[in-house]
């Protein structure tokens, strides 16, 4: 025990308080509030209403709304796709080889999501790729930008997974096909599906590349917000982010129930 | 094995260069394409001389410093106390804040506004208590707001690898010292500081790199002084259309942040910080 | 079964469903070495395990026992040297054709899989028929005794009920070869020696499957295997039955490994080769000890005499009689461990429980029969001599 005496203790935990809740508590909150405030011409908002709420499923918003989980599902599973399809690859490879290609696959966690999408932005206006103002090339950039977690993700899985397993299940005749579908990918399952959620949160609350290549036929959820915030319907935009940390955590908690329950031990 | 191998990769990797960099490429090239099609070095000595870019540069690299300064900051009081002054409910508190990670960055930006901005709560109580008539807080629309906004943002992807650390800590080693007559303060400094060292490097240079490149923050903040190399690049391309001077910027801020990932990747793979990888989610 | 046909000497068991009489095939390497960049973890390793037999690897951690059979098994490539299964050079086969039943210490079950579905895995992977899955996989889990636990999954078993789902799979297979790798390490002391006997039974109602069995435990070895491997820094140091080796250990290092024996450093004094029997010099002593010729007076050797054999009362005619200082006493449960000084030399003794023990600093003299002590060539330097200890 750090601090032995109960006084000390409980100074530390109001520390904690004092400096967790506002930094962290405060701002949720305070976001809720505004999704439901009226007015808000004082200390509290006032006039509460849930017409912003109602109005985020009604209007254009409603389409942003199905835009971004769209976009959150079709780059989630093709980054799923690629970065398990590439982590497994990589780890055939002998070292030196697995370390480049790997390091190519994670690097575009380092790059800046606007420049992501500046790239594309040039190089998808001219032939042979002309995607500029589709919706195809907003979900190539979320998949650029969420393919990276996905592959270190299940990476990391792989790396975790014990050699005998698969070891065994050669031995006893599995060919790599069939180890890989009966016993590799199923033994990865707490990993996939925690990747899957990262993408899927990473790619909701994109605004960065989005904002850069998208068209207006697709516009996803965090571009609506900045547009109707930037022209001060601020409320509305508040409503908006609450929906899309409602839809977040919604998705967040069934994959963390997904993967104790893939866990079998 | 290994040679077979190597067909496995060439799929995703095809994949991989076609949608990142090959586009990345194109950036470069663009970076170096002048008016009328020039291919030089005009770009670049247009607009790294220009006030702008260097206003951007200094101030991007100043908030991302001061940002990642505080995060370490709060991130190791906090990760101390939850970790070393358990009280129920920190569990509670570590899930929070696996999940703030998944919230859009933009989110604080927004708050602040509501909590600081000139029609903010705590503009309306400092007027009722002072019965001033014009909102006497406006720190949120300097480099200070952004700084605030990122360091309650980012402090989660501080605190990760160091409850990961401290878990790791052995509990005995805070035992004995105590038992030999440390004080807390010297504890932390002389056995759990250390321990933590690793954990603070990555979680620094994560931060930094993240910071360096945040976009959604100070865009939503909107203030007009305060332009960061993302803002640069995104006003000069979207606003401007001038595509090659975007490519220049990015192309400094790519540099820039991948050299900064390089350092980082250096600094867990030589710390064995490994273990408390934050990027990995 | 298109493998049946690309590899005529290893017929599929698992895919014939009538297979009751099985080939038997041993094991042979045939000068294997395999080498990770600098490190060599198996040198020129030549070993013949021949059909049926039991051939335990035995060594101490780093001594190759792993890799060879991992070799066998097909995770680790030779860099030199061929492995024979039966008629069929395997050494570059990929472990999925090889046919070899194996057991590793973590016991590997697949966890998101019931027991029964385990079991049936090699044979679902050879695409076996629905009812011969269903019985093999019935018969294995009889044979382990595990039948009543089919539809469990492995996180709601034991350790050793875990290991012997492992062991039934394996057998599912019909394996000719069973490799085990100290299969027996994660269990507890009192569950260990059931599944030593267990697998002791095992091998008496298969005893067509050749079993090479990977341990660092002399215990296990001595007691399940027909024939010994003594490995130590990636080499085999000596191949010979369980007995033999324990009787008269062709070297030091399995003198001390198997049994860890007293070695002292002695000199020839007599021979008589009649009787086969030395006379050998060390400090004070001069003691008469067995030696099945070569031995020439004048020779440096070392004897080699295990702490058990060293008694407090004397065994009658023809003992060895030595005066030495008790150093310590241990006492251990079933026995009391001496351990004693003769002018610098120490010397192990195992005794019964005693009811008055020695004390410190004492003087005694201890007794062996000079059938209970043999003569190895001259130890290295150091090599082995210093382990064995406790």
């Amino acid at each position: 025990m750090l601090l032995p005496s109960r006084v000390s203790r409980v100074g530390a935990w109001a520390l904690f308080f004092v400096l967790f809740v506002p930094v962290f508590g405060l701002p949720i909150v305070v976001v809720g509030a505004a999704s439901i405030a009226g007015q808000w011409n004082d200390v509290l908002p006032s006039h509460l209403t849930l017409r912003h709420l109602h109005d985020a499923f009604v209007s254009n918003a409603g389409v942003e709304l199905v835009t971004s989980l769209a976009t959150g599902v079709i780059a989630s599973v093709v980054a799923l796709v690629i970065g398990t399809w590439a982590a497994l690859a990589v780890r055939a490879l002998r070292r030196r080889g697995a370390k480049v290609i790997g390091t190519l696959f994670v690097l575009p966690i380092a790059v800046p999501s606007v420049s992501v999408g500046l790239g594309l932005l040039v190089a998808f206006s001219r032939p042979p790729f002309l995607l500029n103002g589709t919706a195809t090339i907003v979900l190539i950039a979320h998949v650029v930008l969420v393919t990276a977690f996905a592959f270190s993700s299940v990476s990391a899985g792989l790396a975790r997974l014990p050699a005998h397993y698969e070891q065994v299940a050669a031995s006893l005749g599995g060919r790599p096909a069939y180890v890989l579908f009966r016993v590799t990918l199923p033994l990865l399952t707490p990993s996939l599906v925690a990747a899957a959620g990262l993408c899927f949160a990473l790619s909701m609350g994109e605004l960065g590349a989005t904002i850069m290549v998208y068209p207006p036929g697709w516009v996803t959820l965090p571009v609506g917000i900045f547009a109707l915030t930037d022209r001060g319907a601020v409320f509305d935009g508040a409503a908006l982010t609450v929906l899309l940390l409602v839809l977040t955590l919604v998705v967040l908690v069934a994959v963390s129930r997904i993967r104790t329950r893939a866990s079998y031990r | 094995m290994a040679r077979t191998g190597w067909v496995w990769v060439v799929v995703p990797l095809t994949v991989l260069v076609v949608i990142f960099y090959y586009p990345l490429f194109f950036i470069l090239r663009q970076s170096f394409t002048g008016e009328g099609g020039h291919v030089g070095l005009a770009p670049y000595a247009e607009m790294l001389s220009s006030s702008l870019f260097r206003g951007a540069l200094l101030r991007t690299i100043q908030i991302a410093s001061l940002s990642t300064l505080g995060c370490l900051v709060l991130g190791f009081v906090l990760a101390l106390i939850v970790s070393f002054v358990p009280f129920p409910g920190a569990r509670v508190v570590s899930g929070f804040i696996g999940t703030f990670l998944a919230f859009p960055s933009f989110l604080i930006a927004l708050a602040f506004t509501f909590l600081y901005g000139s029609a903010g709560v705590f503009n309306f109580i400092a007027m009722d208590l002072s019965g001033a008539t014009q909102p006497p807080i406006d720190f949120v629309y300097t480099k200070w707001g952004v700084i605030l906004a990122e360091i309650t943002f980012y402090t989660p992807f501080v605190m990760r690898p160091l409850l990961a650390a401290f878990s790791q800590l052995d509990t005995a080693l805070i035992e004995v010292a105590s038992s030999l007559g440390a004080r807390p303060l010297r504890i932390i400094r002389e056995v759990i500081l250390p321990e933590a060292v690793p954990a603070l490097l990555a979680g620094g240079s994560l931060c930094l790199l993240l910071t360096l490149n945040e976009f959604g923050i100070v865009l939503f903040i909107g203030a007009k002084g305060v332009i960061t190399l993302p803002m640069v690049i995104y006003g000069k391309a979207i606003q401007e259309f001038d595509y090659t001077a975007g490519c220049v910027v990015a192309v400094v801020n790519i540099a820039l942040s991948v050299g900064l990932y390089a350092l980082y990747r250096f600094l867990i793979s030589r710390t064995g910080g490994g273990r408390a990888v934050a990027v990995q989610g | 079964m298109a493998d049946a046909a690309v590899m005529p000497g290893l017929p599929r068991a698992a895919a014939g469903a009538t297979a009751t009489a099985q080939v038997r095939s041993g094991i042979r390497f045939d000068r294997v070495t395999v080498a990770y960049r600098s490190t060599v973890a198996l040198a020129d390793f030549s070993l013949d395990v021949e059909p049926g037999e039991v051939m335990a690897l035995l060594g101490p951690s780093g001594s190759g026992k792993t890799t060879a059979l991992r070799a066998v098994a097909g995770f680790v490539a030779p860099t030199a040297g061929r492995i024979l299964l039966g008629d069929t050079d395997v050494t570059t086969m990929p472990p999925f054709r090889r046919g070899i039943g194996m057991v590793v210490q973590q016991y590997a079950l697949f966890p998101h899989m019931r027991v029964e579905q385990n079991v049936a895995f090699g044979l679902r992977a050879a695409k076996a028929a629905r009812s011969t899955i269903a019985t093999r996989v019935a018969e294995c889990l009889t044979m382990v005794g595990m039948a009543a636990y089919a539809r469990r999954y492995p996180h709601e078993l034991s350790g050793g009920q875990q290991q012997r789902v492992a062991i039934a799979r394996a057998l599912a297979i019909r394996p000719r070869v069973l490799l085990l790798d100290e299969p027996l390490s994660a269990l507890d002391a009192q569950l260990r020696s059931g599944m030593l006997n267990e697998i002791a039974r095992l091998h008496r109602e298969l005893p067509d499957v050749t079993i090479l069995y990977v341990t660092h435990d002399q215990v296990e070895a001595l007691t399940l295997a027909d024939r010994i491997a003594v490995m130590n820094d990636s080499r085999l140091v000596d191949v010979g039955t369980a007995q033999s080796l324990y009787q008269q250990p062709p070297s030091d290092f399995t003198a001390t490994f198997v049994g860890n024996a007293n070695l002292v450093p002695v000199t020839v004094e007599a021979y008589d080769a009649t009787r086969e029997e030395a006379r050998v010099r060390f400090a004070a002593c001069s003691v008469v000890v067995r030696a099945n010729g070569g031995v020439t007076p004048g020779e440096r050797r070392t004897l080699c005499v295990r702490p058990h054999a060293l008694a407090l009362e004397s065994p009658g005619s023809g003992a060895n009689a030595i005066e030495a200082k008790v150093v310590e006493v241990q006492w251990r449960g079933s026995a009391h461990r001496l351990y004693l000084d003769i002018d610098g030399i120490e010397l192990r003794a195992d005794s019964k429980p005693l009811r008055e023990p020695p004390h410190r600093g004492e003087r005694l003299t201890v007794h062996f029969a000079s059938h209970d002590a043999t003569l190895l060539a001259a130890a290295g330097p150091g090599r082995g001599a210093e382990r064995g200890r406790g």
